[in-house]
């Protein structure tokens, strides 16, 4: 009697710490599975740049009145690899890279590129350096 | 949806979440471990004695000795005072002032990893100690009598720190970020905050006796004495001695309110831990919904950060209560009481287990800075180099992303099965039949498991 009880309580933590690992392993297989591709950042680069005509391999993300277009771009890579984009303002502005601490200058109306190897694992801020907004997330996985 | 502009933050990088296998084999390996845990324990409790073994005396002499007493406590009165001016009279910039590096990295989380391995190594450094004993010997040697005090209220017990702790990290976390970051708060607010905090704790020393207050309600004594309880340094009929790991854990938390304190430590990483995660798109939903009521957006989002704080809280002491109850129905139990507060201690190694899964990677970075541009420009001036170190910087390629996630997810496993370890020998103590004793752990393994399995699942959502 005390012991099937026993096994019962035993089972049922199993039975719940599993379910928690596979549903928590769920949301993370179909999240990485969605971002390691490197379809979607294209996609909301072209979104963001749909008027410039530039090369779909490099995201171009615009800021227009201090402000990203399209949100804070979200951008992957892998560590080794360039860390490539491009910024275009309306403004002139200073972009700062924090973690990586890589800065460029943009005067209004142009645009400036990155090109930096992705050497440090995680995740940074791209910002506008005057006004403190950030305009995207480098994400470098190892 | 209008987020704050982010302000400048110390942390200038972000862990990754913990990928899917490694948090499915991390909550595998917790499972494993817990079930051993039930197989085979030990049938006679082994930590609730300290088995003192002195160090040399000439150390101890040397180390306890009143001159070295009053250097130790210069010395914290010092570095508190260098971060209250440069607080003051330094840079807005959080990250090249020194104030804030120091009183929330190196100070916040540096003591509790120490102290874990060493004991309460706090308590030497301790400024207020310092000031407050130095101003009682002076006032014996003056009036020629002791300081009278008035008597604590001892059913307060630890309840003031616990509160304290709150304010501390709220002030941290809520009051100083601004949607989400790791500490911008600014340097002036932290050295006025810890004037105050001074002219209190100095006060209440005053009132109740400088040992008195410690032990009570100063909050960086308790809670880092708290994590001291796991090291095995300590004095013993005064002189310095080693003692049995954990063993002295065991003692801590017969102080009513010690378990507000483990469980407000554990509840307040976990708030910091999951509001860029696991709670973003609740806090987003509760942040527009408060700010549509008309009320402005800093106010919005620190009510709304608070709001969660406090459901951590609630939400941590809701699981640790039912673990509680679930023992008192085990026959030959104490009553609720004696189980919450005679099992509080075995909750220390998770707080720790949290701190160090989500802050190891911060204190690793950010200590380079204090011991580089911090020390040498403290104001952050950009024109002083006080020992040559301020061009230095934090060089971010010490730890890849698989090294963090090894030591989150190792230090979440290890901290589990302390946690096992000591509720175990504490069932012994309560019921001395050995079934018993086992049949009431099933609760507090269930109440681990919740909180490290929540752990490791916060990691794997972390910046989402």
């Amino acid at each position: 009697m005390k012991h099937s009880r026993t096994a019962l309580l035993l089972l049922a933590t199993f039975a719940a710490a599993l379910a928690l690992a596979a549903c928590g392993g769920g949301d993370d297989t179909t999240d990485t599975g969605g971002a390691a591709t490197t379809a979607p950042t294209d996609e909301s680069g072209a979104t963001a740049a749909d008027t410039t005509a530039e090369k779909p391999s490099v995201l171009t993300i615009v800021v227009r009145d201090g402000e990203p277009v399209g949100g804070i771009q979200e951008l992957e890579f892998d560590s080794g690899e360039q860390i490539r984009f491009k910024v275009r303002s309306d403004a002139a502005e200073e972009i700062h890279v924090h973690g990586y601490d890589v800065v460029e200058e943009v005067a209004a109306g142009g645009t400036v590129e990155f090109d930096f190897p992705a050497e440090i694992e995680g995740i940074f801020e791209a910002e506008l350096e005057e006004l403190g907004v950030q305009i995207a997330e480098l994400r470098v996985n190892p | 949806m209008s987020w704050l502009p982010l302000a400048h933050a110390l942390a200038a990088r972000q862990d990754l979440p913990v990928p899917a296998w490694l948090f499915a084999w991390g909550a595998s390996i917790v499972l494993i471990v817990s079930f051993f845990a039930l197989a085979a324990g030990w049938r006679k409790p082994r930590f609730e004695q300290a088995n003192w073994r002195p160090l040399g005396a000439g150390l101890s002499r040397a180390l306890l000795s009143t001159p070295a007493q009053a250097l130790f406590g210069l010395v914290g009165v010092f570095l508190l005072g260098v971060a209250v001016y440069a607080g003051l009279r330094g840079t807005e910039a959080p990250d090249r002032n020194f104030a804030l590096t120091f009183l929330f990295v190196t100070t916040w989380l540096g003591f509790p990893f120490f102290s874990a391995l060493l004991g309460d190594i706090f308590r030497p450094f301790n400024p207020w100690r310092a000031v407050g004993r130095a101003a009682g010997a002076a006032f014996t040697a003056i009036a020629g009598q002791r300081p009278a005090h008035l008597a604590y209220p001892e059913r307060l017990g630890r309840w003031p720190a616990a509160i304290g702790l709150l304010a501390v990290v709220w002030l941290e976390v809520v009051y100083g970020a601004s949607g989400g970051v790791a500490v911008g708060l600014d340097p002036h607010v932290a050295a006025v905050a810890t004037l105050a905090y001074s002219a209190y704790t100095l006060a209440m020393m005053a009132l109740f006796g400088v040992e008195k207050w410690c032990e009570r309600g100063e909050v960086f004594s308790v809670y880092f004495g708290m994590f001291g309880r796991l090291g095995c340094f300590g004095v013993s009929q005064g002189r310095l001695a080693l003692r049995r790991p954990l063993s002295a854990a065991t003692h801590w938390a017969t102080v009513p309110g010690s378990a507000a304190v483990v469980i407000a430590s554990i509840a307040t990483t976990s708030f910091d831990g999951a509001q860029e995660g696991a709670f973003k798109n609740a806090m987003e939903s509760v942040f527009d919904w408060i700010a549509d009521a008309g009320i402005g957006l800093t106010t919005a989002l620190r009510l709304t950060d608070t709001i969660f704080m406090l459901l951590c809280f609630a939400g941590v002491a809701l699981v640790y209560m039912a673990g509680v109850r679930g023992m008192r129905t085990v026959p030959g139990a104490p009553s609720v009481a004696k189980l919450r507060t005679g099992f509080a201690h075995t909750l220390i190694p998770i707080a720790l287990a949290y701190l160090v899964a989500h802050y190891f990677s911060l204190f690793v970075f950010q200590e380079q800075a204090q011991f580089t541009y911090l020390l040498s420009d403290p104001l952050g001036t950009a024109h002083t180099d006080l020992f040559g170190t301020a061009s230095g910087g934090i060089d971010f390629k010490v730890l890849s992303a698989n090294a963090i996630w090894y030591v989150q997810v190792g230090a979440l496993v290890a901290g589990h099965v302390l946690a096992l370890t000591l509720a175990h020998d504490r069932a012994l103590v309560y019921w001395p039949d050995y079934r018993r004793a086992t049949a009431s752990q099933y609760w507090m393994l269930a109440v681990m498991v919740a909180f490290t399995c929540f752990g490791l699942y916060l990691l794997s959502v972390a910046n989402g």
